[in-house]
């Protein structure tokens, strides 16, 4: 492990100004990821995950999005200094990105040839020969057979995971240290998204790739990663290594989401249900955010907003039970 | 135990599928259309809904589970084969059978944002299927409204609100109190949870089940996640481009899986721990386009046990053990 982590992610804050107030989509989020490692950040929709991508990649929207607070520290040099032309550069060198969609990050109008040629001419200079012998090998990379033929072919000819897998050699065309992959498989069918992820493990034992994955699935954080953060309305309430996040969830809401979700593997009687629903960003309630929702309430929760205790060996939680 | 929990209560059948196949003519030109070929989207399927039962067809997209649900919702008609409901088959129904029928099948559907008429409020959303069906008194209807929201477990006064100002997961149970407002027998439930977030989808699973039991409903549910129809299913068919390549109680699926293709499935579906090692996926590949299936068993291209006889001739769905049924030949 080098003094530096790749990436360090500091109290990093991204709020939103609207007309009715101030919604604090990430608040206080931290964490590290070193060469090689995969982290899962989990939760539901509207928790703030995919906005903690958006403020790392410096892609907030604006003018009502805002990154108010902390830092973004890619091999110790601060992302959030930078301006949006040194950010340019650094998207696609340093940093790659994977979207759920990938018929809406295609454009369908451009063979995927195209697509592939405009981003490496982004990254480098070289002649059109060179340029095709490298998104051929970009192809080769993420597995697409007949790469010569793909390369005239518009997205729309393609199927979803091959459309995904084209994505990806795009993201990888800058040969990124960090790639982050929103919801990335999400829209594939089961045994497309399988080999999806065997195709990002192969990369990333290659290259040395650090992965974030973004997903609401604790079955791609236990199948690919290595340490995870769970989000709640904005905030981390736990963040472990998988394995002991999975056997001993320190806190009510990750507890509560393994309890809730149907198993493969083995027969469940009757699945555990969280009443209520996520509370509006704009409105949270005083206190623990979850606190409507916990089983374990009490009236601490109600009054003050828990800090991370310690609830193992490089694992922590936002909860006062731990206090 | 699912077993004791999910057994058969009682076992009349009330759709029966036999042999049905839909095809969509594949077109070309503008004026002088040609056929140029054909889709088989259903490609000759049986099986029975019993009373009281979920039966989840899964699949991966294009294995033609929507469309065989959308047959049973009278939405498509089938190229051939029969539709009997209750023992009558489909092709000899009367208006008066088809009105039955049509109050007697009811859906949900994956998307609540898309379902729900955003201009109606949900009171009226809820009981627009009884009030063109049956004449009521103002005071009948507030007592059906009140009586559907509390099954779905919501309180009276959102009766007046409109679809925008629910959750998905409210939104949904607006769909499934929309779809019980007819005491329906059947309710087709097609990727009931797949739109909602995590912690919802055990609210809604929990809510259909319940329901199921309290009013004795069968289901059909169209699902790709494994581990929802584990835990929904009585009985399940596995559909690879057009055809049932598995069929099983529930349990006997998971625990004692024969194809190949149903294997490949399971194992490419996310474990629920990270300790939880599978054995690698053999399988290659992708689904084969169905304008152009492969020539006898449609998996062969992608199955690691395919042998000559695979590609000459297509497996029939045979009884493996009883009520456990499989195609392919190396059974």
């Amino acid at each position: 492990m080098t003094e530096t982590p790749l990436l360090d992610v500091q109290d990093l804050k991204t709020y939103f100004f609207t007309r009715t107030g101030v919604v604090k989509a990430v608040d206080g989020v931290s964490f590290t990821l070193e060469p090689g490692e995969t982290l899962g950040i989990a939760g539901e929709s509207g928790c703030g995950k995919s906005i903690t991508a958006l403020s790392i990649m410096g892609l907030v929207p604006k003018p009502a999005g805002r990154t108010v607070g902390g830092r973004v520290l890619l091999e110790g040099e601060d992302l959030l200094t930078k301006s949006s032309q040194e950010m340019q550069a650094i998207r696609g060198r340093e940093l790659g990105m994977i979207l759920q969609d990938p018929m809406t990050s295609l454009n369908p109008l451009f063979t995927v040839g195209n697509q592939v040629f405009e981003t490496l001419r982004q990254h480098s200079s070289g002649t059109s020969s060179g340029l095709r012998a490298r998104a051929l090998k970009l192809l080769q990379q993420v597995k697409i057979a007949s790469p010569e033929t793909r390369l005239r072919d518009y997205p729309h000819q393609m199927s979803g995971g091959m459309r995904q897998r084209v994505v990806g050699a795009i993201a990888m065309s800058g040969t990124p240290k960090v790639l982050i992959a929103d919801e990335a498989t999400t829209s594939l069918d089961a045994t497309i998204q399988y080999q999806y992820l065997q195709l990002l493990k192969g990369i990333q034992r290659e290259t040395g790739l650090a992965i974030i994955f973004i997903t609401h699935d604790f079955g791609i954080v236990a199948k690919m990663c290595d340490k995870v953060i769970v989000m709640y309305a904005g905030r981390v309430v736990e963040s472990s290594n998988t394995r002991d996040l999975f056997n001993e969830p320190a806190h009510p809401y990750t507890e509560a989401l393994m309890r809730s979700v149907p198993d493969v593997d083995e027969d469940v009687d009757f699945l555990y249900s969280i009443e209520g629903q996520p509370p509006a960003l704009d409105q949270l309630p005083e206190g623990c955010s979850f606190a409507p929702r916990c089983p374990y309430v009490f009236d601490r929760c109600l009054k003050e907003t828990p800090v991370p205790l310690r609830a193992g060996p490089n694992h922590l939680a936002t909860c006062w039970r731990l206090a | 135990m699912t077993l004791d929990t999910r057994a058969p209560a009682v076992t009349d059948t009330i759709i029966e599928v036999e042999d049905c196949q839909k095809h969509f003519p594949v077109t070309r030109g503008i004026l002088l259309r040609k056929t140029v070929g054909t889709v088989k989207a259903v490609d000759g399927v049986s099986f029975q809904i019993r009373r009281g039962e979920t039966l989840s067809l899964v699949g991966e997209s294009g294995c033609g589970k929507t469309t065989t649900a959308r047959m049973i919702l009278l939405v498509e008609s089938p190229t051939t084969g029969k539709i009997k409901f209750k023992g009558g088959d489909m092709a000899e129904f009367t208006p008066a059978d088809y009105k039955e029928y049509r109050s007697s099948v009811q859906a949900v559907f994956q998307d609540p944002w898309s379902s729900l008429n955003p201009r109606l409020k949900v009171g009226q959303i809820i009981m627009e299927p009884l009030l063109t069906n049956q004449r009521l008194s103002k005071g009948e209807t507030k007592e059906q409204l009140e009586s559907l929201l509390q099954d779905v477990g919501l309180h009276s006064f959102q009766a007046n609100y409109y679809p925008h100002e629910f959750s998905g997961g409210q939104r949904q149970r607006i769909a499934i109190a929309r779809a019980l407002s007819l005491r329906p027998q059947v309710i087709v439930l097609d990727e009931p949870v797949s739109a909602l977030d995590v912690s919802i989808r055990a609210q809604i699973m929990n809510l259909l089940r319940g329901l199921q039991e309290r009013y004795g409903l069968s289901y059909l549910l169209i699902a790709h996640n494994l581990a929802t129809v584990r835990y929904m299913s009585h009985n399940v068919a596995v559909m690879y481009l057009g055809k049932i390549v598995e069929e099983a109680p529930t349990q006997e699926l998971f625990t004692n899986t024969q194809h190949p293709y149903t294997k490949a499935l399971i194992t490419a579906s996310l474990p629920s721990h990270p300790d939880r090692q599978r054995e690698e996926m053999v399988i290659s590949g992708e689904v084969p386009s169905p304008l152009d299936p492969p020539s006898g068993c449609a998996f062969n291209p992608r199955c690691p046990f395919a042998m000559d006889r695979c590609t000459e001739e297509t497996p029939e769905l045979r009884e493996l053990s009883t009520r456990h049924k499989v195609a392919c030949h190396l059974y």
